[in-house]
């Protein structure tokens, strides 16, 4: 079997739980930042190489769907933060590391990215609504 | 064989080889990340947003020079934090060696191409010709 249909059918068979759950969150939000960064450095650098096709660029971004998108990947950029604050700290500082301390260090992580999201997730959809549904300028 | 003491955890402190030496950078590009990519996202999608972002926006912004210093860290940090992470996802799955040496530089070289475009929009600004911007 080859190894990327291990680790799909895998994930759902092996019962890692919270630490697995935590780990294939971490490369999700990780790729799908990346590839909006990808895009992101790309249609920025118009500014200077093309800058008529800017306005171009702005449109996309201003697009309903778009913006959708980029509520879910403010969510992908807390998430990764976090958990990979999370990480960083474990590795630098074994000393802080428990095995008691494993599972609910992964609920603190999507609590404290849910806490961060939600402000900017309201002030980002009520932009979405207004700007589609309410004739926004 | 001794029996792991199961409440402490053990990391041994990483090779110096190049593996070593990113694994650490990817801790600390990641802590560095933490506000320089929060911060910016705050400012530009959540305060500001795009429907006030235009060019002469991003004249202003770049009229600063400390901007263009936050945004090229942000660049080369997350764009390299990135990169590495994808090449960390694919040589999991990719295990005969020669197209993991095929990924690795088709992946550096993509990180040094799109990391120099836009390094070099940053350095020359919001281009001339571009209407009503207040330029040199």
């Amino acid at each position: 079997m080859s190894p990327l249909r291990t680790v799909i059918t895998g994930s759902v068979h092996y019962r890692g739980r919270e630490g697995q759950l935590a780990f294939i969150l971490h490369r999700l939000s990780g790729l799908g930042t990346l590839l909006f960064l990808a895009l992101h450095i790309l249609d920025t650098s118009t500014v200077y190489f093309f800058p008529a096709l800017y306005k171009e660029a702005l449109a996309l971004y201003r697009h309903p769907l778009f913006m959708l998108g980029e509520i879910f990947i403010v969510a992908a950029v807390l998430y990764h933060g976090v958990n990979g604050l999370r990480i960083a700290l474990f590795d630098l500082f074994p000393r802080l590391w428990r095995a008691e301390r494993e599972k609910p260090s992964v609920y603190t992580t999507l609590a404290v990215t849910v806490v961060l999201w939600l402000p900017a997730a309201f002030i980002m959809g009520r932009s979405l609504i207004g700007h589609t549904f309410l004739g926004w300028e | 064989m001794t029996t792991l003491d199961r409440t402490s955890r053990v990391v041994s402190p990483p090779p110096r080889s190049i593996d070593g030496r990113i694994w650490l950078l990817m801790r600390y590009s990641g802590i560095a990340l933490i506000p320089l990519a929060w911060i910016h996202v705050l400012i530009q999608d959540v305060l500001v947003g795009v429907h006030r972002i235009d060019l002469d926006y991003v004249a202003l912004r770049w009229a600063t020079l400390g901007w263009r210093v936050y945004d090229m860290a942000l660049l080369a940090f997350a764009f390299a934090h990135g990169m590495n992470g994808l090449r960390q996802v694919l040589e999991d799955y990719i295990t005969r060696e020669r197209p993991r040496r095929l990924v690795r530089w088709g992946l550096f070289a993509a990180w040094l191409v799109i990391t120099g475009i836009g390094a070099a929009a940053i350095v020359g600004g919001v281009g001339r010709g571009a209407g009503e911007v207040d330029g040199s």
